[in-house]
């Protein structure tokens, strides 16, 4: 490639940059812009309650968010939230997908049923598990497991169990994806080298370990990626199940954040605690990719 | 109405096909609506109720050609407004809209709109606890200079002093007006006559007798439960129904140096109370449940008891929805410890948004004025023309109506004298506390109740806890 400072390259360069501009001024005043006043918010003191009080704050909405116990307990719930679901993503989708492909026709159902859950939007996902599902004395889970002699549950109405129930409801809505990823990948794996395996006489676990495993870590590391970043901002299907109650036991970060700022108008707090999980969420992603890239040659 | 969720059924009551052929209402032109059973209204206004609008002493053309839009939630209250607002158009050559938002929004949505000053909304449906948020910042108008200006208002036909002062004091500031109630409600008993009468109970007279009666009637085996209040988290939910209770065990919002103070001893046993009562005598699931859900599982003849709007009615007297109508007694709130019933109030009000121009200022005040006139109060009440006719009117005079009354009959033989009462001697207007700092006290006071009747936290670190969060957040 030149580098001299040739007159055409230069013009060249200039006209892309001018071709570029119009998109970059929109993603700039879009993304760029508000983030950006998001940071500069969580360094105020922004309260619509006390606009006499508004001032810049410096550091302390983040010295007040290191002594601040519902921070401490969302963020808690926040990792237990995103952990386990991923986790449960991961391995039932993987399941799943490892057990449709024994199937040898008919693999299409599947992939059209395992769309319907993730093209509901959040909100009606909480609203229904919330109505239909987990009702005590009405919902058909509450039904199941009173079937089963085990009781009733009050699912959304006591801490442990409603934790539960918001988990178990991003892992019935996102199961899908990894499904439909892994069963994409599955299906590309070269059938020669199962082939030597089995004259090898190495037996399915040994092969899932070594062969399939080692295969399809991209896709398994993608899923992860993704998934851990969309459950650490989730908010729609907890905000419509539960609004983060009852008490706090379900108010992840992210709830905390819109209820410091749309409910307590406390915005330059509110700000610090959505930056906050901004850098959570930046920090898993690049650990994330880190190992994708460090493990992939 | 009751504040916040499922906008959709409003204070009123929706007349059955048989109840509408069988009244005479006053020979009102009720008998020549469609008897169609719908929360909306699709009749056209009753135009010859609101004629004598025009007596009012004041040019209603002065500010012909002026746009304004209201933000209102969609529940039926309004949606008879909307259906009679031609009239106001006709009268005022004012362009208006009214803007439906579900309740949960509407607060956030009013105060974006008022902080930054884009007058998006010239008025909207106001939450009575936001007023001393809208003042403190200077969002909103002082009314008293409309009220007193005889070229915007004539006083003696629009009559503020006949608007219910437990609703008007709410939305008024020292003294001084700032919001108009439209529609609002008082907080009742309401009971299985029925099922009281079979075990030989009578309403409570006090709380301690209210508990005892839930729990005589509470036999889950047979799908009756003892009571229910509402459980939700949220400072429209159980905290409109804790700070009665508060204040009927004797707690004071404000101690002698004027601090807000939630966690003394009346305020532990008013919770403990409530507890109590809900994780024995209600049904499981309370915790989360708003007024609907009452109002729902009381209409479905699940529950026993419970206290809370009187608006309430327009479902558990729904005689399509409803399997106990005509077995629905009222009475006033059971009186506390302190020997004092304090019952939970709440309404609609109308401010006017400071950032608007003068003449969408004056525009919005001659629809204020319209909308909560006795004309069209009535006109969207007893004197609607759909099925849906509103119960929540403001003002003494319409309640006072024959024709308001054989409307409210139909609910209940109790329930206008109930009503009555309860606005008369129960109320209080600073029965929450009225602060500017509100909407973050009330959530973290909604948040302690519930964590505590879910056993999150005991009573007593919950209160304390949301001592330490007020008193931060009061100090500044």
């Amino acid at each position: 490639m030149k580098t001299g400072k040739g007159g055409l390259f230069q013009k060249e360069e200039n006209f892309a940059a001018l071709l570029v501009a119009p998109a970059l001024l929109v993603l700039i005043l879009t993304t760029t812009f508000p983030l950006v006043y998001l940071i500069w918010n969580s360094f105020q003191n922004i309260n619509l309650a006390m606009p006499f009080m508004n001032s810049f704050a410096g550091f302390d909405n983040y010295v007040q968010m290191m002594s601040d116990p519902n921070f401490w307990h969302s963020l808690e719930l926040t990792a237990i939230y995103t952990i386990s679901s991923v986790a449960l993503q991961v391995v039932i989708g993987l399941g799943l997908a490892l057990l449709v492909m024994q199937i040898p026709r008919g693999q299409g159902v599947f992939r059209v049923v395992a769309i319907l859950p993730i093209v509901l939007a959040p909100v009606v996902v909480g609203l229904f598990w919330r109505t239909l599902m987990l009702a005590p004395n009405f919902g058909l889970i509450d039904f199941a497991v009173k079937a089963l002699g085990l009781g009733a549950v009050n699912w959304l109405g006591a801490p442990t169990p409603a934790l539960i129930s918001v988990i178990m409801i991003h892992t019935w809505q996102w199961t899908p994806f990894a499904f439909l990823v892994f069963l994409a990948s599955l299906a590309s794996l070269p059938v020669d080298v199962y082939e030597a395996a089995r004259i090898d006489r190495a037996n399915a676990v040994k092969r899932f370990i070594h062969i399939t495993l080692p295969l399809i870590r991209p896709a398994l590391v993608i899923v992860m990626i993704m998934r851990s970043m969309i459950a650490l901002s989730a908010f729609a299907a907890i905000f419509a199940a539960t609004r983060g109650g009852p008490g706090t036991a379900t108010e992840i970060l992210n709830l905390y954040a819109y209820r410091t700022s749309f409910v307590e108008l406390n915005f330059g707090y509110g700000s610090a605690l959505a930056v906050a999980l901004l850098v959570i969420t930046l920090a898993v992603s690049s650990v994330l990719f880190a190992m994708r890239t460090a493990r992939v040659r | 109405m009751t504040n916040e969720n499922d906008g959709k059924r409003g204070s009123g009551i929706i007349i059955g096909r048989r109840a509408l052929l069988k009244t005479t209402a006053a020979g009102l032109a009720v008998l020549a609506a469609p008897a169609v059973l719908t929360g909306r209204a699709e009749a056209a206004a009753s135009a010859a109720g609101l004629s004598s609008v025009k007596n009012a002493k004041i040019d209603w053309g002065q500010v012909k050609g002026a746009s304004i839009t209201i933000g209102v939630i969609p529940a039926g209250y309004f949606n008879n407004l909307d259906a009679v607002l031609p009239e106001f158009s006709k009268l005022t050559g004012i362009n208006i809209r009214l803007e439906k938002t579900p309740p949960g929004e509407i607060r956030q949505k009013a105060v974006l709109d008022l902080s930054s000053k884009t007058g998006t909304w010239a008025s909207h449906a106001a939450d009575p606890m936001y007023y001393p948020l809208y003042v403190k910042n200077k969002w909103i108008e002082p009314l008293d200079t409309y009220l007193g200006n005889a070229k915007l208002t004539d006083d003696s036909w629009f009559d503020y002093n006949d608007i219910l002062k437990s609703w008007s004091g709410s939305t008024s500031i020292d003294g001084k007006p700032y919001g108009i109630p439209y529609d609002g409600e008082t907080t009742l008993q309401i009971y299985r006559t029925d099922v009281y009468q079979k075990l030989g109970l009578k309403p409570a007279e006090t709380l301690e007798d209210y508990a005892k009666n839930a729990a005589k009637a509470n036999d889950p085996s047979n799908r009756l439960w003892g009571c229910a209040l509402r459980g939700f988290k949220g400072a429209g939910q159980n905290m409109y129904i804790y700070p009665s209770l508060f204040e009927a065990f004797g707690g004071k919002w404000f101690d002698a140096d004027h601090h807000l103070v939630v966690n003394g001893k009346p305020a532990l046993d008013a919770l403990e109370w409530y507890i109590n009562l809900l994780t024995k005598d209600a049904p499981k699931g309370v915790e989360n449940w708003n007024w609907p859900d009452i109002a729902d599982a009381f209409s479905q003849g699940t529950v026993a008891s419970y206290i809370d709007a009187n608006t309430s009615a327009a479902v558990v007297a729904n005689p399509d929805k409803s399997k106990v109508v005509g077995k629905i007694g009222f009475a006033r709130w059971p009186k506390g410890p302190s020997g004092r019933r304090v019952a939970s109030i709440w309404n609609w009000s109308f401010p006017i948004n400071a950032a608007l121009g003068e003449k969408e200022k004056t525009a919005t005040w001659l629809f204020i004025q319209w909308a909560a006139s006795k004309e069209v109060q009535a006109a969207t009440s007893y004197g609607f023309s759909g099925a849906y006719k509103r119960l929540g009117v403001n003002r003494t005079s319409v309640l006072g109506n024959d024709a308001y009354k054989t409307l409210a009959n139909k609910i209940g033989d109790t329930f206008l004298d109930a009503t009555m009462a309860s606005l008369e001697h129960d109320t209080d207007v600073d029965w929450r506390p009225r602060v500017p700092e509100w909407p973050a006290i009330g959530e973290i006071m909604a948040t302690a109740i519930q964590s505590s009747l879910v056993g999150q936290a005991k009573p007593k670190e919950a209160l304390d806890l949301a001592q330490k969060k007020i008193a931060g957040i009061m100090k500044g």
